[in-house]
């Protein structure tokens, strides 16, 4: 039994999407998707939705996208969470060969919330909450951390900025699609050294969906395929201070089982593009090296040696990533988009030629908590 | 902190802002509100009058547009009544929310879907299911009224509750 | 029919309660996860992925799981994911466990509804579910919604008869409650008179129409069937979930009848194989949030006809000792820690299909319903029973 993504669509992320409701952002995506494939939504077996209550500013979220999912009468179910594990309960229902088709959607809109604030209630009332850690000043624990360990410069931090930015000025969805330099990021406001404004993502608007198939049902809806060959979930401490905050183990962990799935020995070999979610610039050094896509401590190293650029052995995050396109709850749903648009050929200027193999990431929480990898082949 | 009984709790208190899009169909709403109109949305395949007006009909998966808004009647039918008589906090406010109220759901003339809104009855044996009932503009209201407002401004308390109407007035 | 069958192992409970001062969220969950382990004589090693859910909002808490799941449940460097619908979180987490398991991702999973209600507002909460423009203004949590219903269900059928059958109910599930040892509301005595003398709380609705605010959580263990034989010898299978959804505003339809439960009903006896409930189910745990949802809820169900929900009750039938007791935990009249109440309904489902249910237990019950509501009036619904097979 296998799982294929038989088509992805996406909205343009931008901040304050002003003229549209919830239901009208999801229902704009989800007709794109209905369109491309010509399909109605009496085709669609059943629904998985990913969004998160405080981020939306609403108890059981999910109920505010019932009319434009196209759940109504249907069986419909939401991971309170990043699109990534809602991705993963969806292939579930294919998988356990009680839907043909299931539809996955994951929307937020970070610009009409507080961050700061959504992000601190993740902490615990007790001993956290009132110190007003958030995703900022927890983001600079953990990059001073790790960056004063491995000896990981500041501007060698940038140049993931620099990267993603540039990437994104090659996909129309993109939110911020402005180039700058390593001399930029490094001379933008300090917000949590060693972290400043623009080591940092912009908070966007958006949403983002995809129908999963089987394999009878998938031939008859595309002949590009994109199937499922690696998942694996894990998740680290809780408490920053229970944390080792220079490696990402339970990323690591996860990858290894994924990569075991998916029959991949060398990671740099056999995935020709990874889209991760990180958070922060030198989050994605850190998750170079969790991945194994070089030693730990080498993520400068690995992304002085640009092979993580278009181009490269491996790029990473040829859509410009989170730190350019910022949908807390559908950034790793993005992730997969991103994946099943570069092995189906269709990423247009940021394609990666043959991409046959690709890795997604999506996260929960702070600092890389809940991990979700996934492994996607094309035919 | 406090101390209670030998046990603890910690006490949080949070103002949690949000500002949410309310949608074309709602800002044209509004606009016509002021106009004392009430407007819903009418499905342009299937027909079907939604009140409040929004941007999908759920039944055929096609999008209405303020082109597809239509006007309603101020008065209509009561479907279901109760009388709030319990307290709690209200998240609009973060205060205790006054009670008892009069609370319905009513479908105004011409819409398919139904409205939930304030009453100003609160003596439960005065409401009958089935009767006629009408929108009350506060611009209308007695000048002491505490939802009185001279002018209308295009929100929600344009409309400040529903009222029951008498026999006499059918 | 799905790749692997898919039962239920072990079940844990809390006691619940008002208030649970004594412990913190993730000490009261914890108590349950123990139960549930010992019940299956597993560890926490033996199990590959953690399904938990509450409500964010009721106490503020965002991504509890990623605390409950670790400080709780000691799923460190293992899968944890989060599922919340609102009142049918539970049933969302317990029809989840089922796709974990008959997809074949994880052979063994852990499920865990938990609600710490007297720490945060649930009215308050709940009304958040709604739209910040056209509902939230006038909305009072639940139950003036539940009320408004109730109003048009009692006209429809005569209020005065309506509201004694709905008392009848909380007699019913209330004295129910007496025999279960973790139920919130347990009193043996209670009569319709006390019930319908109670304080008026939302027209037509009294005091104890309503469901109580309780603490605890719910923990039930999944296992595929080459697990399931190593763990015990009497699972409760799974024969079949269901879901319907509805509109996303709470208006958008007269919905005192239920219509998601007709239409998740049907599909599920299709699926099962059952013709007439009430002869082919020996007991349903079903999700009555006041008094007279259960008798709405009932026909809805298709137990009976439409109107004649207070029928069941008359003749006896969904009494113990009937032919088919409905809710002999109690039900959520009893016990309503919002974001377990409907994994409670599964547990309670599953407890009777493995003959572990004490003075609560219906003898020899072979297939048991369990339901969930909740959202803008959703229903979701499994059917268990002593093997994964339809019944006809």
């Amino acid at each position: 039994m296998k799982v294929a993504i038989v088509g992805v669509a996406q909205t343009k992320y931008e901040s304050n999407k002003i003229d549209q409701t919830y239901m009208e952002l999801t229902f704009e995506v989800v007709k794109k998707l209905h369109n491309q494939l010509g399909i109605t939504n009496d085709d669609v077996g059943s629904v998985i939705t990913g969004s998160n209550d405080f981020t939306d500013g609403r108890t059981i979220a999910n109920m505010a996208v019932q009319d434009g999912v196209g759940s109504v009468r249907k069986s419909e179910s939401r991971v309170s969470g990043d699109g990534a594990f809602a991705y993963v309960y969806a292939a579930m229902r294919v998988l356990s060969q009680e839907y043909d088709t299931v539809l996955v959607v994951s929307h937020s809109k970070c610009s009409e919330g507080d961050q700061c604030l959504i992000n601190n209630s993740i902490f615990d009332p007790f001993y956290q909450r009132h110190l007003g850690l958030d995703q900022i000043s927890s983001a600079g624990l953990m990059a001073n951390m790790y960056m004063s360990k491995y000896g990981i410069t500041e501007e060698q931090a940038a140049k993931v900025v620099v990267k993603n930015r540039k990437n994104a000025f090659n996909n129309p969805y993109a939110h911020i699609q402005k180039e700058i330099t390593v001399d930029d990021v490094l001379k933008s406001p300090m917000l949590a050294y060693p972290l400043k404004e623009l080591d940092l993502p912009p908070y966007s608007d958006g949403a983002v969906a995809m129908l999963l198939a089987n394999e009878e049902t998938a031939k008859k809806l595309t002949d590009t395929p994109v199937w499922l060959r690696g998942y694996a979930n894990c998740t680290d401490a809780y408490y920053l201070g229970n944390r080792n905050m220079t490696d990402l183990i339970a990323l690591e962990l996860a990858a290894k089982e994924a990569y075991k799935m998916a029959g991949i020995s060398d990671p740099i070999k056999d995935i020709d593009v990874a889209e991760v979610s990180e958070n922060f610039s030198a989050h994605e050094l850190m998750i170079y090296e969790a991945l194994g896509f070089c030693g730990k401590g080498e993520g400068g190293k690995f992304i002085d040696s640009g092979e993580t650029q278009m181009g490269g052995k491996i790029p990473v995050n040829p859509s410009g990533g989170v730190l350019s396109s910022n949908v807390a709850m559908a950034n790793g749903l993005i992730r997969v988009a991103e994946v099943a648009e570069q092995l189906t050929g269709k990423a247009g200027k940021r394609q990666i030629p043959d991409a046959k193999t690709g890795l997604a990431y999506g996260m929960n929480g702070i600092c890389s908590q809940g991990n979700c990898v996934l492994i996607f082949g094309g035919d | 902190m406090v101390r209670q009984k030998g046990e603890f709790q910690i006490r949080w208190k949070t103002d949690l802002p949000y500002r949410w899009a309310i949608g074309k169909l709602a800002v044209k709403y509004f606009e016509e509100l002021k106009k004392r109109k009430i407007m819903g949305s009418k499905c342009p395949k299937c027909g079907k009058m939604y009140m409040p007006p929004r941007g999908v009909c759920a039944d055929c998966f096609v999008e209405m547009t303020v082109d597809d808004m239509v006007e309603l009647s101020r008065k209509g039918t009561l479907m279901g009544f109760t009388v709030v008589n319990y307290p709690f906090v209200d998240p609009n406010t973060g205060a205790m929310r006054p009670f008892p109220y009069g609370y319905v759901i009513c479908q105004l003339d011409g819409a398919d879907t139904y409205l939930m809104h304030f009453c100003d009855e609160i003596d439960h044996t005065k409401f009958k299911i089935g009767q006629r009932v009408e929108a009350v503009f506060c611009d209308e209201l007695p000048k002491d009224h505490e939802s009185y407002r001279p002018e209308l401004k295009g929100d929600i308390y344009d409309i400040p509750f529903i009222r029951l109407l008498k026999d006499e007035e059918v | 029919m799905p790749k692997h069958d898919v039962a239920i192992v072990g079940i844990g409970q809390t006691k619940f309660r008002s208030k649970r001062r004594d412990v913190n969220i993730p000490e009261m969950i914890y108590e349950a996860v123990k139960a549930a382990l010992d019940d299956a004589n597993l560890e926490i090693k033996d199990i590959d992925a953690l399904l938990i859910g509450n409500m964010d909002h009721f106490e503020g808490i965002n991504f509890s799981e990623l605390w409950t799941g670790i400080d709780a449940c000691g799923f460190y460097l293992k899968p944890v994911v989060k599922i919340a619908t609102g009142g049918t979180t539970g049933s969302s987490l317990g029809i989840s466990g089922y796709y974990n398991i008959a997809s074949g991702i994880y052979d063994k999973v852990l499920v865990v509804g938990w609600e710490k209600l007297n720490e945060g507002g649930a009215t308050t909460g709940i009304i958040t579910a709604f739209d910040p423009v056209w509902e939230r203004p006038s909305l009072a949590g639940a139950l003036g919604p539940l009320a408004l219903m109730a109003n048009i269900y009692a006209s429809k059928y005569g209020i005065e008869r309506s509201m004694e059958a709905s008392a009848d109910v909380v007699v019913k599930n209330r004295s129910n409650a007496a025999n279960n040892e973790f139920a919130h509301l347990q009193m043996p005595n209670i009569t319709t008179d006390f019930v319908m003398s109670s304080q008026m709380i939302s027209y037509p609705l009294r005091l104890h129409d309503c469901c109580p605010q309780s603490e605890g959580a719910c923990a039930v263990i999944y296992a595929n069937e080459n697990e399931a034989k190593k763990i015990t010898d009497n699972p409760a299978w799974f024969k079949g979930v269901s879901t319907a959804h509805y509109y996303t505003f709470g208006c958008d339809d007269i919905m005192y009848n239920l219509p998601t439960a007709t239409i998740a009903s049907k599909k599920i006896y299709k699926k099962v194989g059952i013709k007439d409930p009430i002869k082919d189910l020996d007991v349903a745990e079903i999700y009555e949030p006041t008094s007279w949802a259960e008798l709405a809820w009932t026909e809805a169900l298709g137990f009976c006809d439409f109107g004649k929900g207070h029928t069941l009750l008359d003749e006896g039938i969904s009494k113990m000792g009937g032919e088919m007791p409905v809710n002999p935990s109690g039900g959520v009249l009893s016990t309503n820690p919002i974001g377990a109440t409907a994994l409670v309904r599964f547990a309670e489902a599953a407890i009777q299909i493995m003959g572990r249910g004490g003075k609560r237990q219906v003898p020899d019950a072979e297939v048991a319903m369990g339901m969930g509501f909740g959202g803008s009036l959703w229903t979701e619904l499994c059917i268990l029973g002593k093997d994964p097979k339809p019944v006809r």
